[in-house]
C-alpha cells in the first residue's frame, strides 16, 4: 500500500512539473506571438531542443522518489523558467543584450540594466536535452579549421558563432578563463561577430593579496567600457541588492552541504550540482535562486528527519571531478540503482567562497573579483596544481567520500596533464580513482554505453561492488 | 662555422655550457619568450633556453602529462626525467599557456629542481597589467638574489640591458642580411645561429658570433631563389624543419616564431626605471596569441614584416595540441588571404617528423603561388 502511495505521489510530482514547464513555454509563445516565435526559431533553431525538457526531467527523476524526486524536478523546472527568461532577453531586449563568456558572472551586467547572454550555455544545456545536439556545431568549427583537439565546449560555441546562430548583442565581455581553448575561442568569435570586446585578465597568482585589487580594477575597467558602449549604467544599489541576495544563496547552499555530509546522504546528484551550476553561474543573486536552494534544503531536511536516504541502498559516496558528463547526464541516476552510488559533491559546485562585503563599491568589486578568481574552473584550471589536489583532498575528507570519479574530458588539457600526479596522489591517500575517458559535448568520442561500461568495470573490479539490479 | 653551431645544438649540455660551468657560471633554464632572459644574465647566471634536441619519444612524460599536451612540453619533461638537464641549477617557467603551466607543475612534482620559478605574465597589455608585471619582476629578482647571491641595483640592471641589447644588435645585424635580394645565409643557417645564441653562455658565444659576422661579408648570396618565405608560429627549435622547407627551393627570410628573430631581437628600450623598461619590453614584444586582445596587432606585424622582407608567402606552423595557436590560425589564415598574402598552414609535432609530407605540402604551396 505504501509503495502504491509513493508511486501515485511520484507520478503527481512529475506530472505537476511537466505541466508547469509546458505552461511556462506556452506563456512565452503567447507573450511573443506565434509569428515572431517562428521567426526566432528560424534564426535560432536550437531553441527547439528546449522542448525536450520534460523528457530530460523524466530521465533524471526515473526511479527516484519522494523529496529527492521533488528536488530534481524543482531544479529542472527552475532551469526551464530561467531559459525562458534568457530567451525573452533575446526576443525583447536585443538593444540591451551583452554576450558574456561563461566565467564572467552576470551580476555586474544585471546591475547595469543589461541583459546577459552566455553562448557556452547552449553547449552545456543542449547535450543534456539531446546528446548529439552539438555535433553539427563542432563539425562546423572543425571544418573551418579549428583543431579537433580543442575542448568541445568552446569548439561548439565557435561553431554556433560561425553558423550565425548566436544572438548578436551589443558587445562581448570575456576573460582569459577557464583555459586556453576557451580564451582563444573569443578571438575567432570577435572576428566573426564584429562586436566590440572587453577581456578580463585573471592573474595566475590569484591568492596573493594584490590579486583582488588587480582584478577589481579590471572589473571597474569593464564597467566603464560597457558604460561607454552600451546604454547600461552602473547602479551600485542594484549591485548591492544582487550581492546581498547572492550571499543568501551561499548561506542556503551551505546549509544543504552540511546536511549532505551525513551518511547516508539526504540529498545528492543533480539536486546538488545542477542547482549550483545553474543558480551560481547563470542566475546568481536572484530571489529565484535563493528560493531553489531553500526548497532543496527543506526537502533534504525532510529526508533527514524521516531518516530517509535518497539512494535507498547507499553504499558508495562519490566525488565527481570536472563538469558532469553532459550527454550522459543520467549517469548518477543509473549508478545509484546499479551500484548504490551517491554523487555527493562535485568540483563545479564546491567552493570556499567568501560572502561578498557589500559595504562599499570597492568591497563589492573585490568580493566579486574573489568569487571569479576562486570559481571552480578558474582556480583549478588557471591556478597551480596544488589548488586542484588540495580541494580534492579537502572535499574527500569533509564529505566522507569513498571514491573519486574524474569525468576525464579528452579536450580538457589542464586536467589531462595532471592525470599522472592524480593517480599517485590518490594511491597515497588510499582513495579509489576512476577516470572516465569521454568528451564533454560530443558523444561520438565515447557514447553513453561506453561510459556505463567504464564505470561498471571500475565498480566491479576496483570497488568489488555487486550489482543491485 | 655552421658545423660549429650545429655541434652546439646536438645535446642539451654543449661544450660552451660545460666550459662556463667549470668557470663557476650558473646555468638556469627557461621555457618561454616571456621570461626576461636579460634578468638571467645577472651576476654569474646565464640563460639556457629549454629544448629537447634529438628526442625520439616521450613515453615517461606521457604518463604524467598525457598524450594530449603539446609535444614540446612533453619532450622537455621527458628530458628532465631522463636526467638530461641535471646540469641546470634552476628553471624558470611562465604561466604562458596551459601546457607550460602544467609542465611547471609536473617539473615541481617529478624533477624537484632546486630553483623552480613560475612567472605570472598578464594576458593583456594595460597600465594595470604592466603594474602587475613590474611587481612580479621585482619579486623574481628578489628570488634570484636569494637563490644565487646576485646583487641587483639600477646600475647593474642598466648594464645588463646594455649588454643584452649589444648581443641582440650583433645577431640582428646578421638577421638583417636576409633583407638582401640574395642573402648570404639561409633561413636554416640563421636559425641554427640564433638557437645556439639561446643555449650558450653569451660571454663565450660572442667571440664566435663576431667571427661569423665577419665571414659572412665574404660569402656569396643565394641564387635561384624560388620564393621568399616568412615562417610564423610557435615553439620551433629545429633548424632541420626549416632546411626541409628550403629544400624545395624557397628561402625562409623572416622568422616570426617563439625562438625567431622577429620580434625576438628587438632592443629593450629604457624608459624610466630599468625594471619597468624590462616589463614593458617583454609584455609588449613577444606577441604570442596568448595575449588575448592583440589579434590585429599580430596580423599587422606579419603584414608589415612580409612587406619589409618582400616575402612571396607565409607559412604558419603550430605544434599539435597548442590551443592558442590552433585557434589563432583559423582567423589569421583568413585575414592573410583577404590581404592577398598566400598562406600555408602546417600542424606539426615538436620532434621533426613527416619530412616527406612537409616537402609535398611546401612544394604544392610554391606551385600554387606560381613559383
Amino acid at each position: 500500500m505504501a509503495s502504491l502511495r509513493f508511486s501515485v505521489i511520484d507520478y503527481y510530482i512529475l506530472t505537476k512539473h511537466r505541466i508547469i514547464n509546458w505552461l511556462n513555454i506556452v506563456k512565452m509563445v503567447l507573450r511573443h506571438g506565434p509569428y515572431d516565435i517562428i521567426r526566432e526559431l528560424r534564426r535560432y533553431p536550437w531553441i527547439l531542443e528546449f522542448l525536450k525538457v520534460n523528457h530530460l526531467m523524466t530521465r533524471l527523476t526515473r526511479g527516484r522518489s519522494g523529496p529527492y524526486r521533488k528536488a530534481v524536478a524543482a531544479v529542472i523546472t527552475d532551469v526551464t523558467r530561467g531559459v525562458i527568461e534568457l530567451l525573452e532577453g533575446i526576443f525583447h531586449h536585443s538593444d540591451m543584450l551583452v554576450i558574456h563568456e561563461d566565467m564572467v558572472p552576470p551580476e555586474i551586467l544585471r546591475a547595469m540594466g543589461l541583459y546577459p547572454w552566455m553562448p557556452e550555455l547552449l553547449g552545456i544545456l543542449l547535450p543534456m536535452l539531446e546528446p548529439g545536439a552539438m555535433e553539427q556545431y563542432i563539425d562546423c568549427a572543425e571544418n573551418e579549421g579549428v583543431p579537433p583537439d580543442i575542448c568541445s565546449l568552446p569548439k561548439a560555441t565557435m561553431g554556433l558563432s560561425l553558423m550565425d546562430v548566436i544572438p548578436r548583442g551589443l558587445a562581448i565581455v570575456t576573460s582569459n578563463l577557464p583555459c586556453d581553448g576557451g580564451m582563444s575561442s573569443y578571438i575567432l568569435m570577435e572576428q566573426r561577430m564584429g562586436l566590440p570586446t572587453f577581456r578580463l585578465d585573471v592573474p595566475f597568482h590569484f591568492k596573493e593579496d594584490r590579486a583582488a585589487d588587480y582584478f577589481a580594477r579590471e572589473l571597474r575597467s569593464m564597467i566603464e567600457w560597457l558604460e561607454a558602449r552600451t546604454p547600461g549604467t552602473m547602479d551600485w544599489q542594484k549591485l548591492r541588492e544582487i550581492c546581498d541576495e547572492r550571499n543568501r544563496m551561499v548561506e542556503r547552499e551551505q546549509e544543504l552541504w552540511e546536511m549532505i555530509r551525513i551518511r547516508p546522504a539526504p540529498m545528492a546528484a543533480e539536486a546538488v550540482y545542477m542547482s549550483h551550476l545553474w543558480s551560481f553561474n547563470v542566475f546568481p543573486g536572484t530571489a529565484s535562486g535563493t528560493r531553489l536552494f531553500e526548497r532543496i534544503s527543506e526537502l533534504a531536511m525532510e529526508n533527514l528527519e524521516k531518516g530517509a536516504q535518497v539512494v535507498p541502498d547507499e553504499k558508495y559516496r562519490a566525488l565527481l571531478w570536472n563538469p558532469p558528463t553532459l550527454h550522459t547526464i543520467d549517469l548518477f541516476n543509473w549508478a545509484e540503482k546499479e551500484y548504490g552510488v551517491s554523487c555527493i559533491m562535485d568540483s563545479m559546485s564546491f567552493n570556499r567562497l567568501p560572502v561578498i562585503d557589500t559595504s562599499t563599491e570597492e568591497s563589492m568589486l573585490k568580493g566579486l573579483a574573489r568569487t571569479i578568481m576562486e570559481g571552480p574552473m578558474a582556480r583549478h584550471t588557471r591556478g597551480p596544481a596544488e589548488n586542484y589536489f588540495d580541494d580534492m583532498y579537502y572535499i574527500s575528507k569533509t564529505f566522507n567520500i569513498d571514491m573519486i570519479w574524474v569525468a576525464g574530458h579528452v579536450g580538457c588539457k589542464n586536467t589531462q596533464a595532471l592525470s599522472g600526479m592524480l593517480r599517485e596522489k590518490c594511491r597515497e591517500w588510499g582513495m579509489p580513482l576512476l577516470i572516465i575517458d569521454y568528451d564533454l559535448s560530443d558523444p561520438r568520442i565515447e557514447p553513453r554505453e561506453g561510459i556505463f561500461s567504464q564505470v561498471a568495470h571500475f565498480m566491479e573490479n576496483i570497488m568489488k561492488a555487486e550489482k543491485l539490479t | 662555422m655552421n658545423n660549429y653551431f650545429t655541434s652546439l645544438l646536438e645535446e642539451t649540455e654543449n661544450p660552451l655550457i660545460t666550459e662556463a660551468v667549470d668557470q663557476g657560471y650558473i646555468p638556469v633554464g627557461y621555457t618561454c619568450s616571456y621570461v626576461p632572459d636579460v634578468l638571467l644574465t645577472l651576476g654569474d647566471i646565464f640563460p639556457v633556453r629549454l629544448r629537447a634536441p634529438g628526442i625520439t619519444g616521450t613515453e615517461m612524460a606521457d604518463t604524467y602529462l598525457s598524450s594530449v599536451i603539446c609535444s614540446f612540453s612533453r619532450s622537455i619533461l621527458e628530458y628532465f626525467m631522463d636526467g638530461r638537464y641535471d646540469f641546470l641549477q634552476g628553471t624558470v617557467c611562465t604561466a604562458g599557456c596551459d601546457h607550460l603551466r602544467r609542465l611547471y607543475d609536473n617539473l615541481e612534482y617529478l624533477a624537484k629542481p632546486a630553483f623552480n620559478y613560475i612567472l605570472d605574465v598578464p594576458h593583456r597589455i594595460s597600465e594595470n597589467a604592466l603594474d602587475w608585471f613590474v611587481k612580479e619582476l621585482h619579486t623574481f629578482i628578489e628570488a634570484l638574489s636569494r637563490q644565487y647571491g646576485v646583487s641587483v641595483d639600477d646600475d647593474i640592471l642598466l648594464n645588463a640591458i646594455e649588454a643584452h641589447n649589444a648581443f641582440h644588435g650583433t645577431l640582428r645585424s646578421i638577421g638583417n642580411l636576409r633583407l638582401q635580394d640574395n642573402p648570404p645565409l639561409t633561413g636554416a643557417q640563421f636559425h641554427r645561429l640564433l638557437l645556439a645564441s639561446l643555449v650558450t653562455p653569451r660571454h663565450l658565444f660572442m667571440k664566435e658570433l663576431e667571427t661569423y659576422r665577419q665571414s659572412l661579408n665574404e660569402m656569396k648570396g643565394a641564387r635561384n631563389i624560388r620564393a621568399r618565405l616568412m615562417l610564423v608560429g610557435c615553439q620551433l627549435d629545429d633548424p632541420e624543419y626549416i632546411a626541409t622547407i628550403e629544400s624545395q627551393g624557397g628561402l625562409v627570410v623572416a622568422d616570426r616564431f617563439c625562438t625567431g628573430s622577429l620580434p625576438g631581437l628587438e632592443d629593450i628600450e629604457i624608459t624610466g626605471d630599468p625594471v619597468t623598461s624590462i616589463a614593458r619590453h617583454y609584455l609588449g614584444r613577444t606577441n604570442c596569441p596568448r595575449m588575448m586582445e592583440d589579434f590585429n596587432k599580430r596580423f599587422n606585424y606579419i603584414v608589415d614584416q612580409a612587406k619589409r622582407y618582400r616575402v612571396d608567402g607565409v607559412i604558419i606552423e603550430a605544434v599539435k595540441f597548442c590551443d592558442i595557436w590552433g585557434v589563432e590560425m583559423t582567423p589569421m589564415v583568413s585575414a592573410l588571404r583577404k590581404a592577398s598574402i598566400p598562406v600555408l598552414r602546417l600542424e606539426r609535432e615538436y620532434r621533426h617528423s613527416g619530412e616527406g609530407q612537409l616537402r609535398t605540402r611546401v612544394q604544392a604551396f610554391l606551385e600554387s603561388m606560381g613559383r
